[in-house]
């Protein structure tokens, strides 16, 4: 066969243009997981172990939504915060918050139903809040505002940085990340994401326990 | 695939198509200002009350038409102005003989529906020419973000006092990590008053923190108190149009300067939309701010720019919903302040169209700090597009707010914006400032440039200054103290506005020398050429000299 020049050229294109499309996140998820097999088994009580820490998700997360906005699978990403919160020696209490998908809400509950006052709140696509009960709603103690950027090594450290809170620690907050072309880029998928998100919301269904298999 | 036609292989490559663009959606509301599901204009009243407000009646009303028709409409001019043809109304906004006055008169008489269907007559070149003619101060200004990926305060106090000396007449911030707040509300309050004296600061976080943080003097103003255009984003925002009245009476009770923040997108970012166009629910939120008495808004679609630009006409509703705003009469501070694009092409567009009329306050805010350290995820314009910005000034004649610097004076702004800081912190009882930190941000680009502080003591000192009731005046005795007296006397003459009062009229801005400019000293008289604002005289001889210009003496 004949290798022309323009073949070569055209190659080398080729090769670029997927580098290129591979070059924001380094967690890229070929497959998008599978929705979680999570079961609800009662309403959500307020903690009184101190050595817990709640994680509030909204109604689709894990089911009708199983992967975050950069593909990352919810049984992945449970998997790394649970990890994180017993890293540090503390439990999990996995909730779902079903009267709003607003996710500082979502991590605000969480933190009442808790029993160090620390909770987790996560919206399907990632968003992530850590909360703690005696603050106002919209304040927290972290902020993991840009979904994009929220890889899996974050959800391993969120937990345990959730953790030392509740253990009554002062750690540093995780180092800020900030990408100013995540809105260029995602918050169209954003807005259909969380659109898709609050269909699931009944604001009169209060919180449920739930259990699921990771 | 078959065979490429290498053009197209290139277009692909263009910064401009990695950029998010959605097919409308009606049912959602994914659709910018022409949707089938936005009301009829229309309006009923009875014995001076609205009855019925686009075509529904009062039993239907929720909160929002509810207050719109009780606190924003005038009903005295209401059937006069609503029986005015749209086009004619259009064409009243653009026809250089019909004075603001008469326009604002009409304006608080129009429903949501009308007011959309007006602008839906518009072009975006008679959008602009409207925006020239009804912006309440007659002299445009700009507002900057000040924010760093840290929360570096020394760094922050730097880029504060280079932003006022630039020019800008406001600075923004806000936080990296929540419990910083304070610390940067006090950085950019020394640094602006080192840069220039008079320009107002404001930290946008959470609604009760910022309020203390106006009342203690550790700001000058507040513009993040958000209003939204559907019920349910409303409620999903903890808040109604009451409790939002209340925050707004709250701030004018201890004399502070603020602004609502509106925006197209957020209803249909946030889920609940109603099926209705983004400029509707605009409009509707523009109206209930009138409503408030709140003396201006931000908007310009803010941080859901994405929303409105993925869509057909995104960029001229936003335009649309910038005139929505001083059509009635509210100063406005027009967005161009969230990333919206890859493209440079596409981004400088967008600005042009508060640019080139001039707004009360054309970018809401530019980033006077690298986009990386931008913590509003990035704002259309940064410290790296300032010579752009100046030049852009020079080519059109036009006042962008602001003016050409030397090196070397910044350098020295950023030092004792800094230094000044130092000082504050010193006796304030604030981990240090070290000379290290000091040299550091005087000549850094951004946070990378900068060595990292201890997190977790600042936040501790800053929670415990705050628990002691740490305010403005502190800062004053410290600077005063310190040997920055012009300083201290700036930052006693920013307190002191709150007394005055003077200040919380419709776009006031404060001059170097605590003169207020506001719509009711220096309103707007445009009427077409050889009126309003011109950038001539002096002003235009300073905007002109660029530094990069070759003067044909040299030659």
């Amino acid at each position: 066969m004949n290798i022309t020049e323009d073949m070569v050229r055209e190659i080398i294109l080729e090769v670029l243009q997927e580098m290129e499309a591979e070059e924001q996140p380094a967690t890229s998820f070929k497959e998008g997981g599978t929705p979680l097999s999570i079961r609800e088994t009662g309403v959500a009580k307020s903690g009184v172990d101190k050595n817990e820490v709640v994680i509030g998700v909204p109604p689709a997360f894990g089911t009708a939504m199983y992967k975050t906005i950069i593909g990352i699978p919810h049984q992945q990403v449970l998997r790394e915060m649970i990890a994180g919160i017993e890293e540090e020696g503390l439990k999990a209490r996995l909730v779902r918050i079903y009267r709003t998908a607003d996710v500082a809400f979502i991590a605000h509950e969480s933190a009442k139903l808790s029993g160090s006052g620390i909770g987790i709140g996560m919206l399907s696509r990632g968003t992530t809040v850590i909360h703690q009960k005696d603050l106002k709603p919209l304040q927290n103690l972290e902020l993991f505002s840009q979904s994009p950027l929220v890889d899996l090594e974050m959800f391993r450290a969120i937990g345990r940085n959730a953790a030392r809170y509740a253990k009554g620690g002062n750690p540093a907050p995780l180092r800020v990340r900030n990408d100013p072309m995540a809105r260029p880029r995602y918050q169209g998928l954003a807005a259909l994401l969380h659109n898709k998100e609050v269909q699931y919301v009944d604001p009169d269904k209060p919180a449920q326990q739930v259990t699921v298999q990771l | 695939m078959s065979k490429r036609q290498k053009r197209f292989e290139v277009l692909a490559q263009r910064p401009v198509n990695k950029d998010g663009f959605i097919k409308e959606w009606m049912e959602v509301g994914l659709v910018a200002m022409d949707s089938p599901n936005d009301p009829a204009p229309g309006i009923k009243i009875q014995n001076g009350k609205v009855v019925e407000l686009d075509g529904k009646p009062r039993e239907k009303f929720d909160m929002i038409d509810l207050w719109i028709a009780d606190h924003s409409i005038d009903t005295s001019i209401a059937e006069k102005a609503m029986a005015i043809d749209s086009t004619e109304f259009a064409r009243m906004l653009v026809d250089i003989n019909v004075p603001r006055a008469e326009i604002v008169r009409l304006s608080v008489g129009l429903t949501p529906a009308k007011i959309l269907d007006v602008f839906k007559k518009m072009n975006v070149v008679e959008l602009m020419m409207a925006m020239q003619k009804l912006r309440p101060r007659r002299t445009p200004a700009n507002q900057a973000h000040v924010t760093n990926l840290k929360d570096h305060p020394a760094l922050l106090a730097a880029d504060a006092a280079e932003a006022a000396f630039r020019g800008f007449k406001e600075e923004e911030t806000t936080v990296g990590v929540g419990r910083y707040a304070p610390m940067n509300a006090l950085s950019l309050l020394v640094g602006s008053q080192t840069g220039c004296p008079g320009v107002i600061n404001q930290c946008a976080v959470e609604e009760a923190l910022e309020l203390s943080m106006g009342m203690r003097g550790l700001t000058a103003y507040a513009e993040t108190v958000s209003v939204y255009g559907t019920e349910q984003v409303f409620v999903d925002g903890d808040d109604t149009p009451w409790s939002k009245a209340f925050l707004a009476s709250a701030y004018a009770s201890r004399g502070l300067k603020m602004r609502y923040t509106s925006g197209t997108g957020s209803e249909v970012q946030m889920g609940y939309a109603d099926g209705k166009s983004m400029l509707y629910l605009e409009i509707r939120c523009v109206m209930l701010a009138k409503g408030v008495g709140v003396q201006g808004v931000q908007n310009g679609s803010i941080s859901c720019i994405g929303v409105p630009g993925a869509v057909p006409s995104g960029i001229r509703a936003v335009l649309a919903e910038n005139v929505a705003t001083v059509l009635l009469d509210l100063e406005v501070a027009s967005g161009n302040d969230q990333t919206f694009t890859h493209s440079p092409i596409r981004n400088t567009a967008r600005m042009l169209m508060q640019l080139l009329p001039g707004t009360d306050l054309i970018v809401s805010g530019y980033s006077s700090v690298p986009n990386y350290d931008n913590m509003f995820a990035g704002s259309t314009h940064d410290c790296d597009d300032y010579d752009d910005w100046l030049v852009l000034q020079r080519d059109l004649q036009v006042d962008g707010g602001l003016h050409p610097v030397k090196e070397a004076d910044v350098i020295a702004i950023r030092n004792k914006g800094a230094r000044a800081l130092q000082a504050v912190f010193k006796e304030v009882g604030l981990p240090p400032i070290t000379d290290e930190e000091i040299e550091a941000v005087t000549y850094a680009h951004g946070s990378k440039d900068v060595p990292d502080r201890n997190v977790t003591e600042d936040l501790r000192a800053i929670e415990d200054f705050m628990k002691r009731g740490g305010n403005g005046v502190d800062a004053v005795r410290a600077l005063v103290k310190h040997g920055f007296r012009d300083v201290a006397e700036a930052v006693l003459g920013i307190l002191k506005q709150k007394i005055s009062g003077d200040y919380l009229h419709t776009s006031a801005i404060l001059e170097p020398n605590f003169d207020v400019l506001s719509a009711v000293n220096d309103l707007n008289d445009y009427q077409g050429p050889g009126t309003g604002y011109r950038l001539e005289g002096k002003r235009w001889e300073l905007l002109k000299d660029i530094p990069q210009a070759i003067s044909p003496e040299d030659v």
